[in-house]
């Protein structure tokens, strides 16, 4: 570990992230609001610590980064944009705490959407951008984003690549990781703006519009409502976040080949064919179980069960109706959305559809060899085997998975918090989805959560994004070691 | 520029992270998992799993939009094959395949005048014979590459402590030389690549690498406290394909040539097959057979075995029991940097005689010929300055020429010269331009640019 390097990079990471500070500065000049100031105040500290960082270490060379390097740079970079990026709610006249401050950066960068904000409209125009805008940098991921713009990353960049995006496949667009980050930045952004205009053609507000599309493509979920989409009340625009949610849940990569021609690529997948099968079996029956009980119009059954079973496999997590008022079954379905989550490559988060395929694949194909014991299978995806080492790290995933889920919520419970939402909170927190059950239901926040219980959860958020492994290697004593 | 690289053994693996470093698109194809999880982990390059000659996978690696194919799996008939499956798919693509076998050697010229069309056949072992032949003709030098069909020679030397120049500030050559001096292209100390200036001082045991004209050389060399001495006695450690290639050379030449072959099968074949050479059947590490076959007297002994760790041994018992010059053939590079620690300064290798001569053919542009040096940091290239290029015409200290770069020396009919800051370059002379690793691709651009209008 050379650890000059690691905080030389982490130093221009913080410096560029300092940069994207200049747009909620616009927003907050453009209403004139109190977020300004503080605004400006980060974006000086930011620039400071990263140019002190980058200046201090500069004549580091950092031409080639390890694994192990890559996954620290990760690790801690994401730990500061969290710090910084939450600057400006701290230095705000408007009431955050520090570690509320810091939880709502994370649950913002991480795409998780929990909040601890009690009332949302009445915080600055300025400081809201913030909170959408770094959703939608957390989302593709910021590592990604500066490896597609800052050239000197070259070479190392892929090891912080691999570092942010650790799905088991793998699959490079363009022969340079660059080119790929790239190009998966710009269908992010087109996307994006896609949603923009539609939003509008319903009549949203430009700022609206731009936040909840900000917030949608990766996964996220904060709204600039109180009642979050409720607010609106639109079929039109129901139908609209549902179609838009689908698609931050495939995999970008399709995406890009879609655009390219290729029509046939979403159905060619197999990952994206379980992906939309199970969300639509799972609409039909939450839709099924509610007609009659809540709503008694199928219509609208389907459009508040779709809405609801889309919002959180996704791990969006908007709401338009309290699911807590659902029969048992819907919510039990919900919340085993939250621990499915969506396609390996997209911007949302919980164990992914890839790696429960696989798993499904992997019990099968241990229950065949009981029938035939003798028999040769190998467990194969899109018809080609699929490595044994990635299937391990598959069943590590999982395993892995479950069990800090389980440790976190028995930690979470001891600090006080009651069942449902303890356990609750942490599956929400580690699957990066926001709204959970009982008291942070989607009609409540996670402003009541204790103090160690909030910096529990902002760890938990953290280890959703980066998919375990890079933040927990941090624990193993391997990993220090000379 | 794009690449598509069949087979990630050494080579292939070793090329794709050179031109990944120079931000040039490489798919790299390759059937075997470990092999491609190797290069996955280290080097930005896209990677597919399966054969280079199914069509399939040529057209996924994106085979028509590739400048170059290099075919370089281990079998020679994977090689062809996947030649002549992209030359169906993409006969724009330019093709580059490493053939093994010695019963193609005739037929380089068929291959590229019929069916799949390879542009450049790559055999290593040729290229490593040429080599040692190089290496054998200019006394004491770790490096020899020609330029201009052999007419100016790029030297690397180790500096003797007792050589007339060492110590000596590069600014006062001059005044040690009479006749033409040498052009003193880059010195390697404690492993970095340095371009010297005129206040630079050459140190003993400096690794200098310098241009010379062939007719100089000599002359050259003895500066450098390097003396030639004729090349009469040659023992061959390793009676393989190369060993045998080369004892066929040296006996056309008349050189007394004997060949230690530990098969004796190989033997009874190698004295078939060949006539004045002495073909001597044991173990070359025994230190009995070599005192008894007189290694003392030997002017180089050459070590060809397929096990490197057999040739270094056998290499360091040989100087020890008083040969004179000794040629080792390595093919781990994590080896190279070890040689001139353990007293093994000539080394040659036919993956990095391979590497060299298909880096010549990707180098866009009038380059000539490429040669790489130490440990891969830096390049000579020779180059024919376009007339359309920014560098013709002008006095060279207008031209902003890229950092890490020089212009080692400029050639006009046949004339070689030092270039200073006045110079000027006349259109169609050749230019040596010596650069670090780094500043590559923008000497690749300076000696293109203009030629992209066409």
């Amino acid at each position: 570990m050379r650890w000059n390097g690691i905080l030389k990079i982490v130093g221009v990471l913080t410096l560029f992230f300092g940069l994207t500070m200049v747009f909620p500065l616009l927003v907050g000049w453009y209403y004139a609001d109190n977020s300004v100031m503080p605004t400006l105040e980060a974006m000086a500290l930011t620039f400071a610590t990263g140019g002190l960082l980058f200046l201090f270490f500069r004549r580091t060379e950092t031409e080639v980064i390890t694994q192990r390097e890559g996954m620290a740079i990760v690790a801690i970079g994401w730990t500061a944009v969290g710090f910084f990026g939450a600057l400006p709610f701290y230095l705000s006249a408007e009431g955050f705490s520090f570690v509320d401050a810091f939880f709502e950066s994370v649950s913002g960068f991480t795409t998780t959407g929990s909040s601890i904000l009690t009332s949302i409209e009445s915080v600055s125009k300025g400081l809201l951008f913030w909170r959408s805008f770094i959703q939608w940098l957390g989302g593709m991921g910021i590592i990604v984003l500066s490896v597609a713009i800052l050239p000197f990353l070259g070479v190392g960049g892929m090891q912080l690549y691999k570092a942010e995006v650790p799905t088991p496949v793998p699959d490079k667009l363009k022969p340079r990781i660059r080119d790929t980050a790239m190009l998966l930045w710009k269908v992010y952004a087109l996307i994006s703006v896609a949603q923009v205009v539609m939003l509008l053609a319903g009549g949203m507000s430009l700022f609206d519009a731009a936040n909840h599309a900000f917030t949608t493509l990766p996964t996220g979920g904060f709204s600039t409502k109180n009642a979050s989409v409720a607010h609106y009340n639109s079929a039109y625009f129901d139908g609209v976040f549902i179609f838009f949610m689908v698609l931050a849940g495939i995999n970008f990569s399709l995406h890009y080949q879609f655009l390219r021609g290729r029509t046939l690529a979403f159905w060619q997948d197999s990952e994206c064919r379980f992906f939309l099968g199970i969300t639509l079996v799972l609409i039909g029956i939450v839709s099924f179980n509610i007609y009659g009980t809540v709503y008694q119009s199928i219509g609208e059954a389907i459009r508040y069960g779709a809405f609801q079973v889309v919002s959180i496999i996704t791990t969006t997590g908007y709401a338009t109706a309290d699911y807590e008022t659902w029969p048992a079954m819907s919510q039990l379905i919900l919340l085993l959305c939250m621990f499915i989550g969506a396609s390996a490559g997209s911007t949302g988060g919980g164990m992914k559809c890839l790696r429960i395929m696989l798993y499904f694949k992997f019990c099968y194909k241990e229950l065949f060899s009981l029938v035939h014991p003798r028999a040769i299978t190998q467990i194969k995806l899109g018809g080609k085997a699929v490595p044994d080492d990635v299937m391990r790290s598959v069943l590590g995933f999982l395993g892995l998975y479950t069990g800090l889920f389980a440790l976190s919520a028995v930690l979470l419970a001891g600090l006080g918090v009651d069942f449902t939402t303890a356990f609750a909170a942490v599956a929400a927190s580690i699957g990066n989805i926001g709204p959970g059950f009982g008291m942070v239901g989607p009609a409540e926040n996670y402003a009541h959560i204790p103090y160690f219980g909030k910096w529990l959860l902002i760890w938990c958020m953290l280890l959703g994004r980066l998919e375990i492994y890079t933040i927990i290697i941090f624990l193993v004593p391997e990993f220090w070691r000379k | 520029m794009k690449i598509v690289i069949i087979g990630a053994g050494e080579v292939g693996f070793h090329i794709a992270s050179r031109l990944a470093r120079e931000n040039k698109d490489v798919v790299l194809v390759d059937q075997n998992p470990e092999a491609i999880r190797r290069v996955t982990d280290s080097i930005d390059v896209q990677c597919l799993t399966g054969s280079g000659s199914s069509p399939t996978i040529l057209e996924e690696a994106g085979i028509d939009k590739a400048d170059i194919l290099l075919a370089v799996t281990d079998s020679d008939e994977a090689n062809l094959v996947a030649c002549l499956v992209a030359d169906i798919l993409s006969p724009t693509t330019k093709k580059l395949a490493r053939l093994r076998n010695a019963e193609f050697d005739r037929y380089h010229d068929t291959f590229s005048e019929n069916a799949p069309h390879i542009d450049t056949v790559i055999n290593p072992e040729i290229e490593v014979v040429k080599t040692i032949e190089r290496l054998m003709s200019v006394p004491g030098a770790v490096e020899v590459g020609e330029f201009t069909d052999g007419r100016v020679k790029f030297i690397g030397v180790n500096l003797d402590r007792r050589a007339p120049l060492a110590g000596v500030l590069l600014s006062e050559i001059p005044a040690y030389i009479k006749g033409p001096r040498p052009l003193i292209a880059a010195i390697v100390r404690d492993e970095k690549v340095i371009i010297p200036r005129g206040n630079d001082r050459l140190k003993p045991d400096d690794l200098v690498y310098f241009l010379s004209e062939e007719e100089h050389l000599l002359d050259t060399l003895v500066l450098f406290g390097k003396h030639s001495r004729p090349l009469k006695r040659v023992l061959i450690i390793g009676g393989g394909r190369v060993g045998y290639r080369l004892a066929t050379i040296l006996e056309e030449k008349g050189i007394y040539t004997k060949i230690i072959e530990k098969d004796p099968r190989r033997c009874s074949e190698l004295a078939e097959q060949l006539n004045k050479a002495v073909v001597l059947h044991g173990d070359g590490s025994d230190q009995g057979l070599l005192a008894e076959e007189n290694v003392k007297d030997m002017d180089v002994v050459i070590t060809l075995t397929n096990d490197e760790e057999i040739n270094i041994l056998a290499s360091l018992l040989v100087t020890r029991m008083g040969a004179h010059k000794t040629i080792t053939r390595i093919s781990k590079f994590s080896y190279f940097p070890l040689m001139s620690t353990i007293g093994i300064e000539q080394v040659v290798s036919p993956r990095l005689s391979a590497i060299n001569t298909i880096l010549q053919h990707i180098r866009k542009g009038k380059v000539l010929s490429a040669i790489s040096i130490k440990g891969e940091q830096a390049e000579v290239l020779e180059a024919l300055a376009l007339e359309t290029s920014d560098i013709v015409g002008k006095p060279l200290r207008d031209i902003s020429f890229p950092q890490g770069a020089l212009i080692a020396g400029i050639i006009d009919n046949d004339k070689i010269s030092i270039p200073t800051g006045e110079s000027v370059i006349a259109p169609n002379n050749r230019i040596i331009i010596f650069a670090r690793r780094e500043a590559i691709p923008k000497v690749e651009k300076i000696l293109t640019v203009k030629l992209e209008y066409f």
